[in-house]
């Protein structure tokens, strides 16, 4: 008798996977079928977020379901559970595993992929990446812009922010994230360049985030109690303005104490609006998810990838190669949000 | 033919419960299959998938078999994550070192790296080891103490950066294929996985464990020396763990403090759904090996369909943890009654 319970039990559980995995095919085929027309609808083109949760990486998937009914290409997202770059190659060997046709990544650690990538590129794989300029294993590597042009525009919304004079320090998602830091250096170099009054903290120069709100605001905590002339924190992740913002304003220091950097405009309407931060500035993840496939289908397609590629969407219409590489490609899709426009975003 | 039958049927049920754990892990193993078999026959059932498969599962396979060997002694082993990347990162900064002037790795520089690296995953073990046996600490928090410990290691040797830029010899080698068909990762396992085997039922050590972990008192009365013992299985654990991270050193071909944080939950859930019983005592190398088969199986045909994302894993994952402790609850409740 209890045997059958138990058979019954793992029966229920099979069921439910079952029942799970049906729903999720049938999908695919309601939104791939009936457009016969395009050649390549065999195509399967796959993004691979640093994680599935995080709002930046659903504002992408988003970019990248609205691509998918516009063309009926078999375009879809699949990232790690979480942000962690063990699980991010897990991933990526399964799909080279499944065969799929392009694999499209935002590396956790660029490092720690390369020999996945390169496994995937010797399997016939097209592997485009963003947010990877340091990538030696992929095809091409897209920016939404130029990353040391972006880090000098964070600084000058934060120059200005503090009144061109003070104390600051920079904070990036890791230290090994290759992006973060080309902006944090790139925002360093404009500040001497242009800001003379302003210097940077050189006990801590640059803290980690760790891509987490949590995280920014206790480093912000720890940084402003221990330098109490820390005047400004250049952030760079989409976690480190919010997370500092409210440091800031626990503290008490709304208008002595600045932050700029990157950020999604649903999340900090409030920061903005109580003017804790006065700007912050990003690019549109859907519009980079979109970029990214429509550069594996470019490359799929065998076309000439050249200078002044233009993919057909917004910030992504005159690509330039970066100085002195052939594989990474810069947009102009930098925008800046304030207290007038953040609820025009829609996201 | 009737007798036939019922012979059969009395053989499977002799067999279903001569090994609770085990035989309900080959029918989830079944289920998994045959799910997968209807619904992504070409995608799953191709030989790349299965070589990724057992490729993937050693790194933390390793780790399960380490924690499976404390869980037996009544204990548990929090920080083999951290034991793999302290390995890790202290082989990949020896395999550095050991880089020629012209770039290339001498012959010796993958045994030398993984030998100190098994050694300081042995140091490691003894002094979790030490921590549990000598000094009597909970084997939760003596081993979550060491873990922060470990970690701690790691972000000052690596400065909170990743270990990158190795020789690729090593990686070649290790994460390598035999033959071009099998991956080395899974014979590091299986080699592991037999000597683990090999102690746990054919020398007194083995028979020791189990006493150990039905009755610390007991065993302790009838003169076993527990604390040789306690220690003699934490060391293995690193062993083990030192194992999983020269694995992962490979696969990643880079090392860093954080690498595999998630692996520490995914293995207890692997000892324990493979039967082993966390209050000690209990447990078969089997039922562990099924239960890390089944979960990579899980987790990588998960990974084959588009529309069911990955932030359902935790969730099944935590269902299939907790179904399986309550169906060890029931099992054990019948071979009570009996």
């Amino acid at each position: 008798m209890k045997m059958k319970r138990i058979l019954a039990f793992i029966l229920a559980l099979s069921m439910v996977f079952v029942l799970v995995a049906c729903g999720g095919t049938k999908e695919t085929k309601d939104n791939t079928g009936g457009k016969t027309d395009t050649k390549n609808k065999d195509w399967e083109i796959v993004v691979v977020p640093k994680d599935a949760t995080n709002p930046w990486f659903v504002r992408m998937e988003t970019g990248v379901k609205e691509y998918r009914e516009e063309t009926g290409l078999n375009v879809y997202q699949k990232g790690p559970s979480e942000t962690d770059a063990t699980m991010q190659a897990q991933v990526i060997q399964d799909l080279i595993a499944a065969k799929v046709d392009a694999i499209c990544v935002v590396p956790v650690d660029p490092p720690a992929l390369e020999p996945v990538l390169k496994e995937a590129m010797d399997a016939g794989i097209v592997v485009i990446a963003h947010e990877g300029a340091s990538l030696q294993n992929c095809h091409y590597d897209i920016e939404a812009f130029n990353n040391e042009q972006y880090g000098a525009f964070i600084m000058d919304n934060l120059a200005e922010a503090m009144g061109g004079e003070g104390l600051y320090t920079t904070m990036v998602g890791h230290v090994t994230n290759a992006s973060h830091n080309e902006w944090a250096d790139g925002g360093i170099a404009h500040q001497k360049e242009k800001y003379p009054n302003m210097k940077l903290l050189e006990e801590e120069p640059r803290v980690e985030s760790e891509d987490n709100g949590d995280v920014a605001y206790q480093r912000a905590k720890e940084l402003l109690k221990k330098y109490p002339d820390l005047k400004g924190i250049m952030g760079t992740s989409s976690f480190d303005a919010p997370g500092v913002a409210r440091a800031i304003q626990e503290l008490g220091l709304v208008g002595k104490v600045f932050t700029a950097g990157t950020g999604m405009p649903s999340a900090n309407a409030e920061i903005l609006k109580s003017g804790v931060v006065k700007s912050l500035t990003l690019w549109d993840p859907a519009l980079a998810g979109k970029a990214m496939i429509a550069l594996a289908v470019k490359v799929l397609n065998g076309e000439k990838i050249e200078n002044g590629l233009d993919l057909g969407i917004e910030g992504y219409q005159n690509l330039k190669f970066k100085e002195g590489s052939d594989k990474v490609l810069e947009g102009q899709g930098w925008i800046v949000i304030n207290a007038e426009n953040v609820d025009s975003f829609g996201f | 033919m009737n007798e036939n039958k019922m012979s059969i049927r009395r053989k499977l049920n002799d067999f279903y419960g001569r090994d609770v754990y085990t035989s309900r892990l080959i029918i989830m193993l079944l289920v998994v299959l045959i799910s997968m078999l209807i619904l992504k026959p070409a995608k799953f059932f191709s030989f790349i998938n299965f070589q990724t498969m057992v490729a993937q599962f050693p790194e933390f396979g390793l780790m399960s078999l380490g924690i499976m060997l404390c869980m037996i002694t009544g204990g548990i082993d929090l920080s083999v994550v951290g034991v793999a990347n302290l390995v890790s990162i202290s082989s990949g900064i020896i395999l550095k070192a050991l880089v020629a002037a012209d770039g290339s790795l001498p012959w010796y520089g993958i045994l030398v790296s993984m030998i100190c690296g098994i050694v300081i995953g042995l140091v490691a073990g003894v002094l979790n080891g030490i921590l549990v046996a000598k000094f009597s600490i909970p084997p939760i928090l003596a081993t979550l103490g060491s873990y922060e410990l470990f970690l701690g290691i790691g972000i000052i040797l690596t400065k909170g950066k990743a270990i990158s830029k190795l020789p690729m010899e090593y990686s070649s080698v290790i994460a390598g294929k035999l033959f071009g068909i099998i991956p080395v990762q899974l014979i590091i396992f299986v080699i592991m996985a037999g000597i683990i085997s090999f102690l746990l039922s054919r020398t007194t050590y083995g028979t020791r464990i189990y006493m150990l972990g039905t009755n610390m008192k007991a065993a302790e009365f009838s003169g076993l020396d527990t604390t040789g013992l306690l220690i003699k299985t934490y060391a293995l654990s690193g062993i083990c763990s030192a194992l999983g991270g020269l694995v992962m050193l490979a696969n990643y071909n880079s090392a860093r403090a954080d690498y595999g944080a998630v692996y520490t939950l995914q293995c207890i859930l692997i000892v324990v759904l493979g039967g082993v019983n966390p209050n000690g005592g209990k447990g078969r190398i089997s039922g562990v090996v099924f239960s890390i088969l089944v979960l990579q199986m899980l987790s990588s045909g998960l990974n084959m369909f588009p529309q069911i994302s990955n932030f359902y894993k935790s969730l099944i994952w935590g269902c299939v943890l907790l179904i399986a402790m309550t169906l060890n609850y029931f099992s054990e409740n019948r071979n009570r009654n009996n």
